[in-house]
């Protein structure tokens, strides 16, 4: 039983790798584990695996894009004979499931800062504090700032 | 200005807080605002085809489509106004009055589904091209960096105009016939989008403000989508198209110019319709507007 308990183990490491190695649509170099979109994986014994995802919001047009590109990088790893990818309507998404590498990405690559709840947003260049311009950018979950030290247009990604 | 194009020739990059030479300023300038415009036009197009686009889940897409370009218009309007040359409520005041410019392509009207497909296919496509082009090289950082976010989501974009292409190519043949007429209709505005060949004192390619000349990026164009429309069995309404075997690529016929010419005259085929809803709409989301800013009076009153 231990050793196909360890296999199973290992096939279920082997999955959560290749879901890591999926790319947010928007943000290519930040992985959707890296977001904080990977909330379950499960693999059972015929080698089925069932991957649970949450979104930034509901209503995310990538939504379709990530289900494809995560159902093709999990149904490649070798021993996996199905995948079944669902989006769970809890827990939901907040900012501070963000790992530091992927904001450390956000920041430097995109201009793109993080802001979680009850703390102020700063610039993604300077670090000062940005005043906010919108509380709604080019999609739901990012809000428009400025950096007045740096004059420069930060896109804010929060809850 | 010599020392400061020498600077441009090494790869230097500009920021708002240096020193930045009039005529510089002026070129970044007009040519971001003509960006911020066409997203705002672009935007109110795609509204418009909300309540008409089939099935939920495209839905869903151009209602994130639309946000994504009045999220653009938004973002690029703050880079021009640092610029300090005109205010965001002075270009808004300008594009609604008809006295600044937005892309050809948004002087005509999208009648038909078929023309929706057409745009998300063809013109966002040059459109992605275009400022691909810009953000190899743009020698104005804020632009720069906005235009990386932009252009990741223009490819995401891009990826739902080829599946609405694919979906329409393999459907009925109403749908193949509307569709042709699209690309007949779509064709030469969305070639056209690139401009008339780059004259050689052009100040943006020698600013390093864009990478690659209108007409090379509009042969690249053509050279992609002259095959692959050809593949799903559609013409290309360029009766003087030629394959020139030698060199192993497409040649477009002779170009009329005058139909771009009449959009910078804001005298297109739709140019006036266009413009007054436009106006339209920025007077009717007024209240919206006005409910912000006295929220953020009471919170700095607070």
């Amino acid at each position: 039983m231990t050793v196909i308990a360890d296999l199973r183990a290992g096939l279920t490491g082997m999955v959560a790798a290749a879901v890591a190695g999926v790319d947010d649509p928007e943000y290519p170099g930040v992985s959707i584990a890296d977001l904080g979109l990977l909330e379950q994986i499960e693999v059972d014994m015929a080698g089925h695996a069932r991957i649970g995802l949450i979104p930034t919001f509901s209503g995310c047009p990538a939504l379709d894009v990530i289900t494809t590109d995560v159902h093709a990088a999990v149904a490649a790893v070798t021993g996996v004979s199905s995948v079944e990818v669902t989006w769970l309507g809890s827990p939901s998404w907040s900012t501070n499931r963000i790992t530091p590498r992927a904001r450390k990405v956000l920041s430097n690559q995109f201009t793109v800062a993080v802001q979680d709840r009850n703390t102020p947003a700063t610039c993604a260049r300077c670090g000062n504090p940005t005043t906010e311009q919108s509380p709604f950018g080019p999609s739901r979950c990012r809000a428009v700032h400025r950096c007045n030290n740096c004059i420069e247009v930060i896109e804010v990604l929060r809850v | 200005m010599e020392a400061f194009e020498d600077f441009l020739d090494h790869g230097g990059i500009v920021e708002p807080v240096d020193t930045i030479p009039d005529p510089y300023r002026e070129a970044v300038f007009r040519f971001i605002e003509l960006h911020a415009n066409s997203e705002l036009m672009g935007g109110l197009t795609e509204r418009d085809w909300i309540p008409r686009t089939p099935g939920l889940r495209h839905k869903i897409k151009i209602l994130a489509k639309t946000q994504d370009e009045i999220g653009h218009g938004h973002l690029l309007y703050m880079v021009a106004a640092d610029l300090g040359i005109k205010s965001r409520s002075e270009m808004l005041e300008d594009l609604f009055a008809g006295r600044s410019r937005f892309h050809n392509v948004f002087h005509y009207r999208a009648k038909t589904w078929g023309d929706q497909v057409a745009i998300a296919f063809l013109v966002d496509a040059a459109a992605l091209a275009s400022q691909q082009a810009v953000f190899k090289v743009c020698s104005y950082g804020p632009y720069r960096r906005i235009l990386k976010r932009i252009i990741t989501e223009e490819g995401f974009h891009m990826r739902f105009g080829e599946e609405r292409m694919l979906k329409i190519a393999e459907g009925t043949d109403f749908q193949r016939a509307m569709f042709q007429q699209s690309i007949d209709d779509w064709w030469w505005p969305s070639l056209q989008l690139f401009g008339p060949d780059s004259r050689p004192d052009d100040v943006l390619l020698r600013w390093h403000i864009k990478s690659e000349r209108n007409e090379v990026l509009r042969f690249q164009w053509v050279q992609k989508f002259v095959p692959l429309l050809h593949d799903y069995g559609f013409t290309v309404p360029d009766p003087g198209l030629t394959f020139d075997s030698e060199e192993g690529h497409w040649v477009s016929g002779p170009i009329d110019w005058m139909p771009l010419e009449q959009t910078l005259q804001q005298a297109g085929p739709d140019s006036a319709r266009r413009i007054g809803e436009a106006a339209a709409n920025w007077e009717k989301s007024q209240w919206v507007r006005d409910a912000l800013n006295r929220v953020a009076e009471l919170a700095d009153a607070a």
